[in-house]
Parts: C-alpha cells; sequence; structure tokens
C-alpha cells in the first residue's frame, strides 16, 4: 500500500509539472518515476506487476481509439502518409542504430520502436487546439491509426525473428486470424453491450470479459499479450460502443497509464552519459527526418504544404507503443537494460518537445524554407477594386456567393486547390497560398480593397492579416466572445459566429414552439404543451 | 510470482465474476453474492487460483477506494446530522451484539477469547456490503442510508481499537488493563490526529488544489487517488484502518466543485477491483471445516440476522427518537457480518489466540448472512411499502431518495458546454423564462449563470440522468468536441428526446444527420450571414 502511495504521490507530481510547464504528462510521469528510483525504493515484485498490468490496459485503450472512421474522407492520404512514414522511419532507424553500434537484432527493435507517433501526445493536442476535424487533424488521426496497427502486426515478426521462417509466419497468420476476430467481435458481440449501457459495474465487467477472451486466445497462439490487448481494443472502437465504453475505461487508463508511465521511470533509473548521447542522436534525428518525410508524403498525396508541414511536426516524436516495444525486447533478452533506457529516453525527450515544436510559429518559420512554396500566383487579371476574402470553407463559400450576387468582385486566398477550384465557379478571382502569409498578400498590394474578410481559424494568423491591412476594415470570423476582444483590441472587426448560431437556433426552437414539426425527424415529445 | 500470472489469475478472476454477474442479471442478485460464488466454484470448488499478495492488495484498494467514494457522498453537514445518533446507536449495539456472540461461544464451550471474537465477528455489519448496495440502490443519502453509514463508521473505529489491542496481545499474550488502556488511547488519539489534519487539509491545502484540478481533467484522477493514499498510508502510521484513512480524504473533498466529477471516475475503478476482492473472498472460504461446527454457525447466523436488527432497531426507534420507517430500514440493512469479521478471526489466529477453524466458522456464517441480508436490503423499500404501516407517508414522502419515482425536473431543456455559444443559449432560454440545466465539465464555465447548472461530462450516463435528460423537453449540445457530441445524440435519439447539436464543421454533420438529431446549429454557415450583414452595416453591400 505505502509503494503504491509512493507511486500514486510521483505520479501525481508529474502530473502537475506536465500542467505547471504546458507539456503532455505522459513523459513527466517517466521523470517522475526516475527520481522515485533515484530514492532508492525498493519497490521488488510491484514495478514488474504494474508494468505488465500497464501495457495491458494501455494497448486495450489505444485500441478502442482506433475507430475507422475518424480519418474520413483523408483516409486515403493517412494510409500513404502513414505507410511511407513508417517504413522510412524503420530503416532510418536501423541505420540509426547499426551506426551507433547495436547488433543487428536490436537494431530492428528500435527501428520498429521508432517508426510511430504517439496517439497519446498527439491526439491531446489536437484536442486542445480543436483542430481534430480540420483536414489536416484528421488525416493526423489517420496517419496514427495506420502506424499502431502496422506496429501491432510487426510485434510478433521481431518478436520471432530468431525462430526461424515458419515461426514468423506462423505468428503472422495468428495474428491476422485475431485481427479477422477482433472485426468478427466488433461486428456481432461487442453491440450486445450497449443493453448494459445503464449498468455501470455490468458493462464494465462486460468489456474487461472480452479483453479476457482476446488475452486468452493470445495465449494460446503464444502470441505477445501486447497483440491481443491491442485487438480487444479494437474490437470495441466502433462507434457507439466505444463511445460507450470510453468513459468507463477513461478511468482505468488514467490509473494504470500514470502506475505504468512511473514504474517505467523506477526501473529504467538514471542514463549514462553514453546513453544519454546516442538518445540525443536519435532524437536529432527524429525531430529532423519526421517533418521532412511527412511533407514530402504528404504533398504527393496532394496536401497543400502547410498542413503537410504541421502534420509532420506534430508526428515528430516516438510512440508509447515504441516502450512496449522495448519492454518486449528486454524481457526476450535482446535488448540491453541500456539499448532500452536509450529507447525510453528517446520517447520521454520527443514527446516533451512536440508542443514546443509543433507551433503555428515554428510552421511558419519552416514554410520559409520549403522549395515549392506558393508563390502567390493567380488566375486571370486582378481586378481593381475588389473585396479580399481570406479562406473559401464552409463560411467563405456562402459568403461568396452572396456577394457575387450582389455583383461584387471578390479575391479569394486559399491554399487548397480544391477550395479554389469551387471558388473560381462562382466567379471569384483566386489566389493560392497561404493567406497569412506577407508574401501572398502583397500579390493583391496593388488592388484597392473595400474590405477584407478573414475566415482564418488560427490567431497566429489573424494577427497577421490585421497587421497587413491597418488602413482596410477587416472582418474576422470568430466563434468565442474572448476572442471577439482580442480582434477588436488589435483594430479588427469581430463578427461572432457563435451569436450566429445561437439566434438561429433560437428563431427555430420559436418555430418549433408555435407548433411546427422539428425537421428531419417525428418526435413523440410535443414541447409546445409546456 | 511471476508478472504474467498475475495477469492470468486477474484474468480468472475477472472472467468469472463477468460471467456470473452476466449470466445471473436476469435474476436480479446482488453482485456481492455473485462474485462470492463465482469465488467459490474458482477456489474451493476447482481450484484454478490460489490468490496471491497482489490480489489481496488490489481488493484492499478496491475497500479503500470505495470508503473514499462513501466520503465523497456524505457532505460534513449529513455527518454532523446523524452523528450523535450513530454514536449512541453504534457504540450500544456493538457493545449489546459483542455481549450476545460471546454468550453463545461460552455455551458452546469456547475459551474466552474465542467466545470474545465470536461476539465482536457478531457486532460488526460489512461497511462495503452495505454501501455498494445502498449506492447502487440509489438510497445512500435517504435518512436510513446515512444512519446505516455512520453506524458503520462508528464499528470501523471499534475495528481499529481492536485490531490495536490485538497487536499488543500477540506480543505480550495477555489481557491486562493497561494495555487495553493505551489502545483504546491510541486508537482515539490516531482518530483526533487524524480528523484535525484532515480538518487543517481541508482549509490550507485543498483550495487550490481543487481549482488546479477542475481544470485539468486528465489529472484530476491521479491527484484525487493520490490524496486518498496520503490519507491511507497516515491512518495507518496512526494505527488506524485503511478504511478510516479512506473515507476521511473522501469526506474532505465531498463539499468541493470536483466532487460529482470525482465519483464518476473513481466509480470503475472502485467496481473492478472490488469485485476482484469478493471474488478472492470467496476463493479463500473453506466451507468443508465449518461444516463440522455447524451448531455454532446456524447461532451465529440466527443471532446476526435476527438479534442484531432487533437491537438496532430498538435502538433507533427508542433511543434515536426515529420514525418506524428509519429504524426498521436502519436495523435490516446492518443484518450481516462483515469483512472485519474474517480480517479479526484470521488475525487472531495468526496471533495464536484462538484455534484455526474459527476462521472457517466466521467466514461461512459471514457468507450466509451476506448474502441473506443483501436480498433483504435489495427488497426492504419495496416490503416496506407493501406491508409496514400505513402512516409513514405523513413522515418522509418526496424526501426519500432512490425510492421516489418522480423525476426532480420535468420539461426543461438542458444545455452542453459552456463556450461562447452555450452561455449565450443558456441566457436567451433563461430569459425566455424556461428552466434550463446548464452543463460543463469546467465547474468554472458554470459561474454567473442563472440557470441550474451541473458540472460533469454527458459521456457519463449518471450525469444524463442527473440532468433528466429523458424527461427534458430538449436537449443542446454546444461542444466542438466531435466524439462527445455523437454520444449524446445517440443516446438522445434513443431516448426519443429532442436534441439539437453544434455542427461545428462540416465533417460531422453526415454523421449527426444520420443518427436523427432535430437540429444542427452549424455556426460556421450562420457566420456567413452575420458577415453578410456587417458589410451591409459597412454600407459595403446594399441591404
Amino acid at each position: 500500500m505505502e509503494t503504491l502511495a509512493l507511486f500514486l504521490i510521483a505520479a501525481a507530481g508529474g502530473h502537475f509539472a506536465a500542467r505547471a510547464l504546458g507539456v503532455p504528462s505522459t513523459p513527466l510521469l517517466l521523470v517522475a518515476g526516475f527520481v522515485l528510483g533515484a530514492t532508492g525504493l525498493d519497490a521488488g515484485a510491484l514495478v514488474q506487476e504494474t508494468l505488465v498490468l500497464g501495457v495491458t490496459a494501455l494497448l486495450f485503450i489505444a485500441g478502442v481509439e482506433l475507430d475507422p472512421r475518424r480519418p474520413q474522407r483523408q483516409l486515403g492520404a493517412a494510409v500513404r502518409v502513414g505507410v511511407g512514414q513508417f517504413l522510412a522511419l524503420a530503416a532510418l532507424g536501423l541505420g540509426a542504430a547499426s551506426l551507433l553500434g547495436w547488433d543487428p537484432l536490436s537494431a530492428a527493435y528500435l527501428g520498429l520502436a521508432l517508426s510511430a507517433s504517439s496517439t497519446l501526445v498527439v491526439v491531446r493536442i489536437l484536442q486542445r487546439r480543436h483542430e481534430m476535424f480540420e483536414p489536416f487533424g484528421r488525416l493526423t488521426v489517420g496517419v496514427l491509426l495506420v502506424q499502431d496497427l502496422l506496429l501491432i502486426a510487426l510485434v510478433p515478426v521481431v518478436d520471432r525473428m530468431t525462430d526461424g521462417t515458419a515461426a514468423v509466419a506462423l505468428g503472422l497468420a495468428g495474428t491476422a486470424a485475431l485481427v479477422v476476430a477482433a472485426w468478427a467481435a466488433s461486428r456481432w458481440v461487442s453491440p450486445l453491450l450497449l443493453r448494459l449501457e445503464r449498468d455501470g459495474e455490468a458493462l464494465l465487467l462486460g468489456v474487461l470479459l472480452q479483453l479476457a477472451a482476446f488475452l486468452l486466445a493470445t495465449a494460446l497462439l503464444d502470441l505477445p499479450l501486447a497483440v491481443g490487448a491491442f485487438l480487444a481494443g479494437v474490437s470495441l472502437a466502433r462507434f457507439p460502443v466505444s463511445a460507450v465504453v470510453r468513459p468507463l475505461l477513461t478511468s482505468l487508463g488514467d490509473f494504470f497509464t500514470a502506475l505504468f508511465f512511473t514504474a517505467l521511470g523506477v526501473l529504467i533509473g538514471l542514463p549514462t552519459p553514453d546513453e544519454a548521447i546516442q538518445a540525443l542522436a536519435l532524437v536529432a534525428l527524429l525531430l529532423v527526418a519526421t517533418p521532412i518525410l511527412v511533407t514530402l508524403v504528404g504533398e504527393a498525396a496532394g496536401l497543400a504544404a502547410r498542413p503537410a508541414v504541421e502534420a509532420g511536426l506534430l508526428l515528430a516524436q516516438a510512440s508509447e507503443l515504441s516502450l512496449v516495444v522495448g519492454l518486449l525486447g528486454l524481457e526476450r533478452g535482446i535488448l540491453s537494460e541500456s539499448a532500452f533506457t536509450v529507447l525510453a529516453l528517446v520517447t520521454a525527450l520527443t514527446m516533451l518537445l512536440t508542443p514546443i515544436v509543433a507551433t503555428d510559429r515554428v510552421t511558419v518559420w519552416l514554410l520559409r524554407f520549403h522549395p515549392f512554396r506558393n508563390p502567390g500566383g493567380h488566375a486571370g487579371d486582378l481586378p481593381r477594386r475588389a473585396i479580399l476574402l481570406l479562406g473559401a470553407g464552409s463560411t467563405g463559400m456562402p459568403l461568396l456567393a452572396a456577394l457575387r450576387r450582389a455583383g461584387r468582385d471578390v479575391i479569394v486566398i486559399d491554399d487548397d486547390p480544391a477550395v479554389l477550384g469551387r471558388a473560381a465557379e462562382r466567379g471569384a478571382v483566386v489566389v493560392r497560398g497561404d493567406a497569412s502569409s506577407p508574401e501572398t498578400l502583397a500579390t493583391v498590394a496593388d488592388v484597392t480593397l473595400d474590405v477584407v474578410v478573414s475566415t482564418l481559424r488560427r490567431t497566429h494568423d489573424n494577427r497577421r492579416v490585421l497587421a497587413a491591412f491597418p488602413n482596410v476594415p477587416v472582418l474576422v470570423r470568430v466563434f468565442d466572445e474572448q476572442e471577439a476582444r482580442w480582434v477588436q483590441a488589435e483594430g479588427g472587426i469581430p463578427v461572432l459566429t457563435s451569436d450566429a448560431a445561437a439566434e438561429a437556433f433560437l428563431d427555430w426552437l420559436a418555430g418549433w414552439d408555435a407548433g411546427e414539426r422539428p425537421p428531419g425527424r417525428q418526435s413523440s415529445v410535443s414541447p409546445s404543451t409546456t | 510470482m511471476s508478472p504474467d500470472a498475475l495477469l492470468a489469475e486477474l484474468g480468472w478472476v475477472i472472467a468469472a465474476a463477468a460471467v456470473a454477474l452476466l449470466a445471473t442479471r436476469p435474476l436480479r442478485l446482488p453482485p456481492v453474492l455473485v462474485y462470492v460464488a463465482a469465488g467459490l466454484v474458482l477456489g474451493p470448488v476447482t481450484g484454478v487460483i490460489h490468490p496471491s499478495e497482489s490480489t489481496h492488495l488490489i481488493g484492499e484498494v478496491g475497500i479503500a477506494l470505495l470508503l473514499f467514494l462513501v466520503g465523497l457522498e456524505l457532505s460534513p453537514a449529513a455527518i454532523r446530522d446523524v452523528g450523535r445518533n450513530a454514536l449512541v446507536i453504534g457504540g450500544v449495539q456493538v457493545a449489546v451484539c459483542t455481549a450476545l456472540g460471546a454468550l453463545a461461544g461460552h455455551l458452546f464451550g469456547y475459551t474466552v477469547l474465542e467466545a470474545l471474537l465470536l461476539g465482536l465477528a457478531v457486532a460488526f455489519s460489512s461497511t462495503v456490503v452495505v454501501v455498494k448496495l445502498l449506492g447502487r440502490l440509489g438510497q445512500l443519502t435517504a435518512p436510513h442510508g446515512r444512519l446505516s453509514v455512520g453506524i458503520l463508521l462508528v464499528q470501523d473505529v471499534v475495528v481499529a481499537i481492536v485490531l490495536t489491542l490485538m497487536a499488543g496481545l500477540g506480543s505480550a499474550g495477555n489481557l491486562s488493563t493497561g494495555a487495553v488502556l493505551e489502545g483504546v488511547g491510541r486508537a482515539f488519539g490516531g482518530l483526533a490526529v487524524l480528523v484535525g489534519v484532515a480538518a487543517l487539509a481541508a482549509r490550507l491545502v485543498l483550495p487550490p488544489l481543487v481549482r488546479w484540478m477542475a481544470r485539468a481533467q486528465d489529472a484530476v484522477l491521479v491527484w484525487s487517488l493520490t490524496w486518498c493514499f496520503v490519507f491511507i498510508v497516515a491512518a495507518e502510521l496512526l494505527g488506524l484502518s485503511v478504511e478510516l484513512g479512506a473515507f476521511m480524504a473522501g469526506l474532505t473533498l465531498a463539499p468541493t466543485v470536483v466532487h460529482g466529477e470525482l465519483r464518476r471516475r473513481v466509480q470503475p475503478l472502485a467496481d473492478l477491483f472490488l469485485a476482484i476482492f469478493f471474488v478472492v473472498l470467496g476463493a479463500e472460504l473453506q466451507p468443508g471445516a465449518a461444516f463440522e461446527s455447524l451448531p455454532t454457525v446456524l447461532a451465529l447466523i440466527g443471532l446476526v440476522l435476527v438479534a442484531k436488527p432487533l437491537v438496532l432497531g430498538v435502538l433507533s426507534r427508542w433511543a434515536g427518537r426515529l420514525d418506524p420507517r428509519t429504524s426498521t430500514l436502519t436495523a435490516s440493512t446492518l443484518g450481516q457480518m462483515s469483512e472485519f469479521s474474517f480480517i479479526l478471526a484470521a488475525a487472531a489466529v495468526a496471533a495464536g489466540l484462538v484455534a484455526d477453524e474459527l476462521v472457517s466458522i466466521i467466514g461461512l456464517a459471514g457468507v450466509v448472512t451476506i448474502g441473506i441480508s443483501a436480498a433483504l436490503v435489495q427488497s426492504q423499500a419495496t416490503l416496506w411499502r407493501r406491508w409496514g404501516p400505513a402512516r409513514r407517508a405523513a413522515h418522509d414522502g418526496t424526501s426519500e431518495a432512490g425510492d421516489g419515482d418522480r423525476p426532480a425536473r420535468l420539461d426543461h431543456t438542458v444545455v452542453v458546454g459552456m463556450n461562447s455559444l452555450g452561455r449565450r443559449l443558456v441566457e436567451a432560454l433563461v430569459a425566455r423564462g424556461e428552466r434550463v440545466v446548464a452543463v460543463d465539465t469546467d465547474p468554472f464555465k458554470l459561474e454567473g449563470l442563472e440557470s441550474e447548472t451541473l458540472q460533469g461530462s454527458t459521456d457519463h450516463w449518471s450525469v444524463l440522468t442527473d440532468a433528466c435528460v429523458p424527461e427534458a423537453r430538449l436537449v443542446v449540445s454546444a461542444l466542438r468536441i466531435e466524439d462527445a457530441n455523437s454520444l449524446l445524440a445517440y443516446r438522445c435519439c434513443n431516448l426519443g428526446v429532442p436534441v439539437g447539436v453544434h455542427a461545428f464543421d462540416q465533417s460531422v454533420r453526415a454523421d449527426l444527420e444520420a443518427l436523427g438529431v432535430d437540429y444542427l446549429m452549424d455556426s460556421k454557415r450562420e457566420g456567413a450571414r452575420r458577415l453578410r450583414d456587417s458589410l451591409i452595416e459597412l454600407e459595403v453591400l446594399d441591404g
């Protein structure tokens, strides 16, 4: 009980530091574990047991997050980017490990470990920035999904590498069988859990029964249990099952994740200088190689320059699954403790650096070195006098239509060719480029602008736009009142979409109360009686 | 034991618990009973598992979490409310029941210490079982629920004293007055220190911590568990039980804004660990040995099921001056033995004070009484309604949580997500004179609203029931979180409650429409309209 309490106190400290520094908690939990281990704590078997339970819980929950519908239309691009990054990074990791003098087997483990990015870290950042639903957000989530799957599929391969081709083939076949089982369970078994929705206790046990069944099957197939735990999660990943079970699993996940990473820190202990140098070299490799790779593959898959760079920066870290792969290597006696320490350090450091590296500022700065950066070219002549519309998404397009109906000349700047095509059809003069960069905006320097309308989402971008047009009224679309105050203070005119949406909703509600049926669905409830 | 063996053991335990629970669901048996039965199959019957130290630790954490939850449910005001009654009733009841049990033990020819142990085993009721049952039935905050928990806590303090005494006895081997006094003094001293520390911590450390926790959703669980474990370790250092420490930790957090969210987050962990605890408990029973002393077992069962409730009922009615309903329900709620009875017996056997067979005797009597009382507690409210005196309606009625069928709200509007859109909607709806419940995970975003507020995530089913969503006339979500919106829409559509959802991006529209949402708030498209109006205002466009 006391040791458990110490683990929790360390984990709480890690969470606190993470919050104070504004970085993900995972690496700081590891650090808290280092510190706890350095005090000479004799945790005994608890560390090992926590690690096994933690890995199982972590992978199970990672599996539940693997909803194939998340990337939506970006799935194709995500597969290409995911596979590309995975293979290239695995090769680079393999090469780097060989250069550092690791034996081939350890190098293979390292290659596999470094090839995926962290779902835990990236999804949290995307959620906090409200970017999950942006095209590049969906792409990034899709990439993570593809990588996780690839990694799990390859775990049995590296696990059996020393046992010959037949063993590897059997391992792959077993994994394939489990994947099929997961798919079948997600269709026919998991939906039964929905009947338990209102009884949290029964639901939780039902979910864990499914996990136990998968673990048993994995043990019978003699595969690493991590694979079974992950696929058990995948069998629950479809909506609405995933959404219903998530709150229960979040509690277990928070608890076991905190204990797992802390225990891992205790296990590793403080690195030697040599280990630290190797780790730093690998960190540098990941930070440089990932953005370049993702940008290249991403643009080939049809992304514009900026989202490609953003995705690249976001994906530049090792994954929590890297640690799982490392633990497996350690357990099999293939990875030395020193090699595992290096791997854990790389993971912790890259995760720590992600929120610092993946920012608008760094993206914009990197774009300056982008060789094929769009120069802001435009089709057709620019009008002498026009309205400038920055971004033509779901706000910009209907506005463009209204402006054109009123007979106004409109210049649209956007970096998505498909969007520009549609804008051109509606009669706008289109400029392709990053709508907030001064160079792109310079394209329209000779045009007399009546007004600038910005539908850009990022504060950083709008700041640059407001600075570029000090003498023209600039309307800025914002969602929240805080942003609106900020825009006003910077000299712009905020237009609150939340306000507009609320007004429209209240109109609908008034109509409904007056006796109109709700559109879409016939409701059995009659709200007009109140 | 290797880590993989632990995983295998837990796998069996959880699988057995799950299969048993799901298979017996139509029978609506109390889960506690089902788990113990599953444990009996795994342990004594088939011998699949031999519980390890680690599973015991997990079970112990489960009990601690349960008491933490109890503390979270109760506010200090509620404790003060029942405090005096619980102290008097609990204290006298423990004394009387111990005496009765010891007398029976003496008649069966046991030694003084053994008879005393049997008496104590009769006196204590099970905090875990009662809290779990009442919590499930929603009766924890009802008058009889609060009084029962109060009495159980008084019993816990007595347990702490007895355990402290036993530790002294094990080494000294005799029952001198000095040792008794020292044990009692230590237990009460420890309790005083713990309460003092808790009060101080609640005043000084907690306010900034809670403010911080409310904003750090990922860390809420770990932080609150840390808080809980610090209290547990402190209680252990002071010679008190783990349960008391966890309870105090929960109690300090009960008046804070995060308590609802904490409860929902700790609940799944407590459910899981307690299931493990009960299965392990069943697996360790040795019914064989107990059958040889069947008369003793039957006498214990009789005392626990009949004499103890009688004592409690009489005390509540006459010493506590409580109404017949509360007295009767409290008495029947506490008619079982405690897991402490086993723990005490095991400790006494380990110290060489009593014969080995006592553990099995107390174990069997315990399981039987827990089983019967669980069934009784589950149906006692109904039984009372049918067979109790008719005049009870004058006493309680609507104040009774749990068995009242009338929802707290009706035909109200639930607005989820207090961003600019959500707040705007709440203000407008309140201005129109509607009854509104505003929901958000961040308690500080709920400040300054004129409507009713509820803190929590709608991902939890219990938040929906707390907000009376099934009775609502309309649910609106302003959230910009795809998964939360989809789940809310799915649930509302299943319930047949009209729902409007914020479609903050074109890519989320299709899924929401497929779910059958009544209205989509398309902030981006409405934004276009607002922009056009602004352009007209700027005289760039003609109206």
